[in-house]
């Protein structure tokens, strides 16, 4: 009679554990892929694809397929709130990687940390994203792009120390994103003891910049600085070439957007930016990349839209992965736990991921990691020679690494 | 003094773009007293379909025409299937959901036509400023400013001088009268909507080198142009410019003197002392008496 029981409660066991083997492992993947940001968003699904492509060809995780649940939030916070539900409720993912914008993030977030599924940042910069909740015991929230509080000293670190301007503008648009950036870089320029002689705000869509530029020209700026996305940055660089005044551009990341190369033409030339990855086969891992997501999805002239959010997508979907398998299951908590405390490293394109998390520090991305891009010939290249040369020595996590913002707990 | 002219010179040819495009509103507006709200969408067509032309070697100069015929074309389509249902039930607000239905169903089609990205339109025009009166002008704003006054100059005309304007002023002054007098108004209305996509996709190729081009260009341009079409006055068609060209420097002006992130609020502020005060616009009545 026991035995019987016992048995049946086995094969019970068993069957379930079969049903489960064949499930696949459901991943949520959120960003913009249409309007302003979708250079960023379609780059990083891009990437994504492609690395569960290559992890599901090798078997998989767990012996289990992952399968991709894409959804385009439009860059708009409400829309990345419903996909979060929609994500947790019907689709019942085990976790999610993506988000572009710091606005969508921060209206999605919750969702994820209420049901203890973990995100995986993959783009956004905000650098309050990973802190929103420090207050509570467990935060599932994770990021492996370069925030705003390394951007934002990098910028004025290149600015003022490097090509020594005194006077600077800053430019930032209306978005949570600028805003934020804006704050940080403020900040950033006040440790050096500068205030900044003009700040401007302008809208998404806007199409005359004269107003803004006018002001930052008026004050004497000799450089501008730059919070913003693709097609109002590029508003912003034929704004300059309309009024004949030329100063150098130096901003976040987001300078590097093919929207922004594009539509500025020649007067876009020279702008620079932190950049975690710029499309050069500098190490193995970084070649096949390039040549993999070139095959795959053929970008226009061989240039991938945005390279930096194409290797962070990839990127975040190795360390999903690596924490899954490390856990054993796809138990929310526990995939938690061990992106906490990862033990084995994960090459990955942008660097190395040695423990690139830890219970307090949720951020994979240091301030020795990102190097300056420029805009040259249409394309994002290395703005030092000196980083170029030391490019195949992988730049790897450096907790006490110095200059980046205090982050400011919430 | 110098940046006062910059902010004047940017504000006006900003204005010209909105009055171009509210110049659309009114010409529906003449006629059949309803109004394209798809007017943005329709200038993003235009835009595109000339990107597309230009895209395969046909000079911008030879596209306007063709792109024109496209948008009477398509202004012809939204009357037929959104608005005259809506005018033979004697609707009041039918053509309101319709013709916004339209212009959604439009921006979904650009959207998997052309993609999600905005794109760069390549100027017919030296893209370096030329200095005039100590400010800068980029050659393409003057072109907007010169094409939208041509343009709107040539339909004035027409309206005055031939007997298919008159027909259509006729139908504007008493809808039924007109009808009875054998005017077949249902094909003035048909005219007058492809009259208003038209300037709208001309419109759409011209401040396309200016704006970039892209599914979405027309909401914020559309609804800042209905802003100048009730400032200036639905009737007047010198109200439009006027409308446009003070809105457009209003904007620049805020922006520069008080902050950027205010530079939308005085159009708007402008907008409701206008509705409240002169309802029909700032031109609106002498322009009625002048018909």
């Amino acid at each position: 009679m026991t035995l019987s029981i016992r048995l049946s409660a086995i094969a019970l066991a068993c069957t379930a554990a079969t049903a489960f083997a064949a499930d696949p492992i459901k991943i949520g993947v959120d960003g913009p892929f249409t309007g302003g940001s979708s250079s960023m968003g379609v780059s990083m699904r891009d990437g994504v694809r492609l690395a569960a492509d290559e992890i599901n060809k090798a078997g998989g995780v767990l012996g289990r397929q992952i399968q991709l649940v894409e959804r385009d939030d439009e860059a708009k916070n409400e829309r990345g709130a419903q996909i979060a539900q929609e994500l947790i409720n019907k689709e019942k993912v085990v976790a999610v990687v993506g988000y572009i914008n710091t606005g969508v993030g921060l209206a999605s977030e919750r969702f994820f940390q209420e049901a203890k599924i973990p995100v995986m940042n993959n783009v956004a910069t905000g650098s309050v994203l990973t802190h929103q909740f420090d207050s509570q015991p467990e935060n599932y929230v994770f990021r492996n792009s370069a925030n705003d509080s390394i951007q934002a000293p990098m910028i004025v670190e290149e600015a003022i120390t490097r090509r020594g301007f005194k006077k600077v503008a800053i430019l930032a648009d209306s978005t949570n994103y600028g805003q934020l950036g804006r704050a940080d870089l403020e900040k950033a320029l006040e440790l050096k003891g500068i205030k900044p002689v003009a700040v401007e705000k302008f809208n998404i869509k806007d199409v005359d910049m004269t107003a803004q530029l006018l002001k930052a020209k008026e004050a004497g700026a000799e450089v501008v600085l730059t919070y913003g996305i693709g097609p109002e940055l590029a508003q912003i660089a034929n704004g300059m070439t309309k009024l004949g005044w030329k100063v150098p551009m130096i901003g976040s990341w987001t300078l590097s957007m093919a929207n922004y190369i594009d539509n500025a033409g020649p007067g876009g030339e020279g702008a620079r930016m932190p950049q975690t990855f710029i499309q050069e086969p500098t190490t193995p891992k970084r070649q096949s990349f390039i040549i993999s997501y070139l095959k795959t999805f053929a970008p226009k002239n061989n240039r991938m839209d945005s390279p930096v959010s194409a290797a962070q997508g990839y990127d975040s979907v190795y360390l999903l992965a690596a924490a899954i398998k490390q856990a054993g299951t796809t138990d929310g908590p526990k995939v938690k736990d061990a992106l906490e405390n990862l033990k084995a490293p994960v090459e990955g394109v942008v660097t190395t991921y040695n423990k690139p998390f830890s219970k307090g520090d949720h951020e994979a991305i240091t301030a020795n990691i990102p190097v300056f891009g420029e805009v040259k010939g249409n394309r994002v290249v290395y703005a030092y020679a000196d980083d170029f040369k030391k490019a195949s020595e992988v730049r790897v996590k450096d907790v006490n690494a110095k200059g980046a913002l205090p982050t400011a707990k919430k | 003094m110098e940046i006062l002219t910059q902010l004047i010179f940017s504000g006006i040819a900003l204005g010209m773009i909105y009055a171009v495009i509210a110049f659309g509103y009114q010409l529906t507006f003449a006629t059949s007293d309803t109004l394209n709200f798809g007017q943005g969408d329709a200038l993003m067509l235009g835009a595109l379909v000339g990107l597309t032309l230009v895209g395969m070697g046909v000079n911008y100069w030879l596209m306007i025409p063709i792109v024109c015929v496209f948008g009477a074309i398509q202004g012809a389509v939204v009357e037929r299937i959104g608005v005259r249902p809506a005018i033979r039930i004697k609707s009041e607000f039918g053509w309101i959901m319709s013709t916004i239905a339209l212009g959604i169903i439009f921006k979904n089609v650009a959207e998997n036509v052309w993609g999600h990205d905005d794109l760069k339109f390549p100027s017919p025009l030296p893209e370096s400023p030329i200095r005039f009166l100590g400010a800068n002008v980029l050659p393409m704003e003057i072109l907007v400013v010169v094409g939208a006054v041509l343009m709107m100059a040539a339909v004035e005309l027409f309206n005055r001088k031939t007997i298919w304007g008159k027909a259509v002023v006729a139908t504007f002054n008493d809808r039924e009268a007109a009808r009875l007098m054998g005017i077949n108004t249902g094909l003035v209305i048909t005219f007058s909507y492809a009259l208003s996509s038209m300037s709208a996709a001309l419109a759409g190729v011209l401040i396309a080198p200016l704006t970039l081009t892209g599914a979405t260009m027309g909401a914020v341009l559309g609804l800042k142009a209905f802003a100048v079409a009730i400032i200036g006055g639905l009737t007047s068609g010198m109200g439009i410019i006027v409308g446009g060209i003070i809105l457009g420097i209003a904007e620049k002006l805020t922006g520069f003197y008080l902050s950027t992130g205010y530079q939308d609020v005085p159009g708007l502020v402008l907008l409701l002392i206008v509705l409240a005060v002169r309802p029909a616009g700032l031109f609106g009545k002498t322009a009625i008496k002048k018909v």
